[in-house]
């Protein structure tokens, strides 16, 4: 075991001897718009009490700028010690905000022992947050990744690759669309064809976006578009507004293959009756365009061991097991199979829905290309295919 | 104060809330499409806005787009509504008609639209029914809905366009004078041997289409503006012109609203390009026509009149029967796969779920409803008594039924914006008074062509006796001529309430979406990811409007006698 690995573990032991004295309460600050989520931090804090003598105490925000707003007032306020927030749940823009004001702790995320876990090496997500390095400032908590749906009933073996998926348009004529770009899961379809198309060149799509590399990323783009629209849904003549709608015409067997960006979704929906009993979810073989959602400590932090201590709890397999339940929150673990020994694993698989993602499914993970790409590819998008309104 | 000044307040009053936030909004829109909107930095005069809107590649289309699909629409409805009566004229199936089609004025276009969207989707009730017979997998890869023609829109208008001219129409036809007269002609048309339909044509048809000009030309200005429609079932490359200005007003580019303004201009030109398209037609066919009215043919129409009014009347209610079914059908529907005609397995689940979330909703859209109702059924009554105690039944009175029109035919997306505009500057923070408002704007003109011939029908020596017995204005108003009319009062009331319900537009752009009704969230729901809680709000929207009916027709029966049941009068040309 390196040394300083030890001294972190050593100082996690002290930090929870010193919190035995005197209990301490981690000021947690994230959205709270969700009942799973709540329920579920409230069960974290029930944990961390029970183990390090630590309680979390949920925020509930409506808007998680406005943690972000907080911290730059007590900053403008010379506010640099005793912060009201200790742990903050963020993710994409209000990170590159916070990064670019230094309001952020850093080199500590990377210690947490649990880190590890996620083989950053190989999940190169784990480090980038909306292609923005995290250098340590955030830790990962959770992960969405886009997961394709079919119905079992009627087709035996949905296509594994971009290049299958044309096949399959192909000899299924009209039974696939996605959502126009303006939509969340429109732009996402786009970023994983452009990722995939482009696999030799895809360093640039993790760069700011320039004019040379717009027209390099999207000539096999729009090759392959260009193929693909007639054999959509309405010949690609109309395309759905919103990606709830998918579901809904996968419910009515019109498309048979759709796609969404959260997992859980799909077994939900199918406890509904929105989807079809035999509905079956699985990744893509080349590559799940995936985000991560971190948690981020802020640099006033008043108690910010025991903020690194409920971060590393909330990595733990335990925890992030827990959280993958589809009966709790059901979000995706950050926390890389081959880490953890057999029994950790079992762990992941306990209460899965026949229509729910199999553990591990994910063959590889595309992170997010650099934010200034969604805007970049989806004016393109429009100005190529024409406007719809 | 006393009870002329009253109605003198209500007059101005009625005028007031009829035109000013009409024009207010219309001014709103021109400003910016000129190029002056000082909050984006905009002080300035420019023909920028047109000159980019006019070079936008399917501007012709969209215009086109929304031209036809209002033209064909309101053409189908109206011949329907011709054959129908000429059909039905003087029989007992009319009023069966009548109160069949009363229910579905009540349902707003959302709706409409929505159940329409049921039907004609490649795995709806209708699809389902004929794989039965085909034994298909899989629906249809072509779907009805979004053709760039727009023909599902056409469907669409033309169900909700032809129960309200044939209501209109039949209002007209019931008035006392003009039924007498109208029945006297008919019988000596038939003696003379002309059969019934083609006096009806003859005779009927063209003393009736005068009267009910401004309703079908209300009717086509509105179809050429709808929103909900073109937007649930329409094309989207491009889409119809009202849609398009919609979606460029919610555009996340700000500057997109000087192209919007300038599209709402060109709007209001397209809906007065139909008038005069509709007005044209017109003029050919009075041609065609007077040459008809004299060739002595007994038969003219005849075969033509009972089979149009046959198939659409088929068609009409099989739609509506298949729509209905299939609602009801998905609102309860477990595991439903695509080729069964029921759903393995039945729950509560959607409408549970649909009611917790629908309880603010709910709540909302009756308050609109009932206060904008009120308001509305107050002021009309105060304005007809107006009205009738000046004793003004010449110009003034058809000035009064004209100005109601302007509200219709002028399209919503071309003075919405600029109203809330105005009043974003006027009322930052309210949000209750700029809604109820624009609802009025709406709601006044149905209530006022709803009230307006039964209070001008009332036997007017019932005021003679009551005031000669020392009865004063007021006495004779509220003791008098309110219980008298408590009737239409009622159905005022429930029609007011069923156009405030419906508004879609006017609740989402005043309130700025602030305002949660059953209807705004029924647009919203419908395209989500559950049909089943689609079918639940929209069946929510046509209980809600239904439920006021029902009251307005039982309450009266309840509370007085009801007045003499009409019978039809007259008797047909049997040798037909």
């Amino acid at each position: 075991m390196p040394l300083s690995k030890a001294c972190v573990i050593a100082m996690f032991i002290g930090a929870g001897w010193a919190g035995k004295a005197a209990a301490t309460t981690v000021q947690f600050f994230g959205w709270g718009g969700s009942p799973q989520v709540n329920q579920y931090l409230q069960w974290v804090s029930e944990q961390t009490q029970a183990r390090y003598d630590i309680k979390v105490n949920h925020v509930k925000l409506a808007d998680t700028s406005d943690a972000v707003t907080r911290v730059l007032g007590e900053k403008a306020a010379g506010n640099s010690s005793r912060g009201s927030i200790d742990l903050l749940w963020i993710n994409g823009e209000n990170f590159a905000a916070m990064k670019q004001h230094n309001l952020l702790l850093s080199d500590w995320a990377e210690q947490l022992p649990n880190f590890a876990l996620t083989r950053p090496d190989e999940n190169p997500s784990m480090r980038m947050d909306f292609g923005i390095a995290t250098d340590g400032q955030e830790a990962p908590w959770g992960k969405a990744a886009l997961v394709f749906y079919f119905n079992q009933r009627l087709v035996s073996e949905p296509p594994a690759s971009l290049a299958e998926l044309l096949e399959f348009a192909r000899q299924n004529p009209g039974r696939f669309t996605y959502p126009l770009p303006d939509d969340f899961l429109g732009i996402s379809f786009l970023k994983y064809a452009a990722l995939s198309l482009n696999a030799a060149n895809r360093q640039l799509l993790y760069a700011p976006v320039t004019d040379p590399a717009l027209a390099t990323i999207t000539g096999p783009l729009f090759t392959y578009l260009d193929k693909l629209h007639p054999l959509l849904w309405q010949q690609g003549e109309f395309f759905v507004r919103q990606a709830s709608m998918l579901q809904q015409l996968f419910s009515d067997n019109e498309i048979l293959l759709a796609f969404s960006f959260t997992a859980a979704e799909i077994p939900a929906a199918v406890s509904r009756f929105d989807l079809p009993q035999a509905t079956r979810t699985y990744a893509m073989h080349d590559g799940s365009l995936s985000n991560v959602h971190f948690v981020a400590i802020p640099f006033n932090s008043a108690r910010t061991d025991a903020a690194k201590t409920v971060a590393n709890f909330l990595l733990s397999p335990e925890a992030q097991a827990y959280k993958q339940r589809v009966s709790v929150w059901g979000d995706e673990t950050v926390l890389s199979m081959e880490a953890l020994s057999k029994e950790q694993q079992q762990q992941f698989q306990t209460q899965s829905h026949p229509a729910a993602l199999a553990p591990g499914a994910y063959q590889q993970l595309l992170a997010e290309p650099h934010a200034s790409w969604a805007p970049a590819l989806r004016d393109a998008w429009y100005a190529r295919y024409g406007a719809r309104l | 104060m006393g009870f002329s000044t009253v109605l003198t307040l209500a007059r101005y009053l009625f005028y007031l809330i009829l035109l000013v936030p009409i024009a207010v909004g219309v001014i709103g829109v021109i400003l910016p499409a000129a190029g002056y909107f000082p909050a984006l930095g905009q002080h300035g005069w420019s023909s920028e806005p047109f000159a980019r809107l006019l070079a936008h590649p399917d501007i012709s289309k969209m215009a086109g787009l929304s031209l036809f699909t209002s033209l064909l629409a309101t053409l189908i409805a109206f011949i329907g509504t011709v054959a129908v009566l000429a059909q039905f004229y003087q029989c007992k199936a009319l009023a069966r008609i009548q109160h069949g089609l009363s229910p579905v004025l009540a349902i707003p276009h959302a709706a409409a639209a929505i159940a329409v969207a049921f039907l004609l989707a490649p795995s709806g009730w209708a699809a389902r029914f004929t794989a039965t017979f085909t034994h298909t997998v899989l629906p249809d890869a072509h779907s009805l809905m979004y053709d760039d023609y727009g023909l599902a829109i056409v469907l669409a208008l033309a169900i909700k366009e032809l129960p309200f001219m044939l209501l209109m129409a039949l209002g007209v036809l019931s008035q006392p004078n003009v039924k007498q007269r109208l029945e006297g002609q008919m019988r000596v048309a038939q003696t003379l041997g002309y059969c019934h339909q083609t006096s009806f044509l003859k005779i009927v048809f063209a003393q009736l289409y005068p009267q009910v000009r401004l309703p079908v030309l209300a009717v086509l200005a509105y179809a050429s503006a709808s929103v909900e429609i073109p937007l649930i079932l329409g094309p989207q490359n491009p889409p119809t012109l009202a849609v398009a200005i919609v979606q460029w007003f919610n555009h996340t580019d700000l500057s997109m609203r000087f192209q919007a303004s300038a599209a709402a201009i060109v709007q209001m030109l397209v809906t007065l390009a139909a008038v005069v398209v509709w007005l044209l037609g017109e003029k050919i066919w009075q041609q065609g026509f007077r040459w008809q009215l004299v060739s002595g043919n007994r038969m003219w129409g005849k075969a033509g009149s009972t089979w149009l009014a046959r198939l659409l009347l088929g068609c009409l209610v099989t739609a509506t029967l298949l729509i209905m079914l299939s609602m009801i059908s998905y609102s309860f529907a477990g595991f439903w796969p695509y080729p069964n005609l029921v759903p393995t397995q039945l729950t509560l689940l959607h409408w549970q779920d649909a009611l917790q979330a629908l309880g603010k909703p709910i709540g909302n859209t009756l308050m609109l409803g009932f206060v904008s109702t009120c308001i509305a059924v107050l002021l009309v009554l105060l304005f007809l008594e107006s009205e009738q105690q000046s004793n003004r039944t010449g110009p003034s009175a058809t000035l009064a039924d004209k100005l109601l029109f302007i509200p219709l035919m002028v399209p919503g997306v071309a003075f919405l914006y600029g109203l809330v505009w105005v009043g974003q500057w006027l009322f930052a923070e309210a949000i209750w008074l700029p809604v109820i408002l624009s609802h009025l704007v709406y709601v006044i003109p149905y209530v006022f062509l709803s009230l307006a011939v039964a209070y001008r029908q009332l036997d007017i020596r019932y005021v003679h006796v009551a005031t000669s017995l020392g009865k004063s204005p007021r006495q004779v108003f509220f003791r008098l001529k309110l219980p008298m009319l408590f009737a239409p009062v009622m159905v005022a009331l429930a029609l007011g309430a069923a156009i405030s319900f419906g508004q879609y537009l006017p609740t989402l752009l005043v309130s700025g979406g602030r305002l949660a009704t059953v209807t705004t969230e029924a647009v919203a729901i419908a395209s989500g990811a559950s049909r089943r809680l689609t079918a639940v709000y929209a069946l929510m929207q046509m209980l809600l409007p239904l439920l006021g009916f029902l009251l307005a027709w039982w309450l009266p029966t309840m509370l007085f006698n009801p007045a003499k049941q009409a019978k039809p009068s007259g008797s047909r040309n049997r040798t037909c």
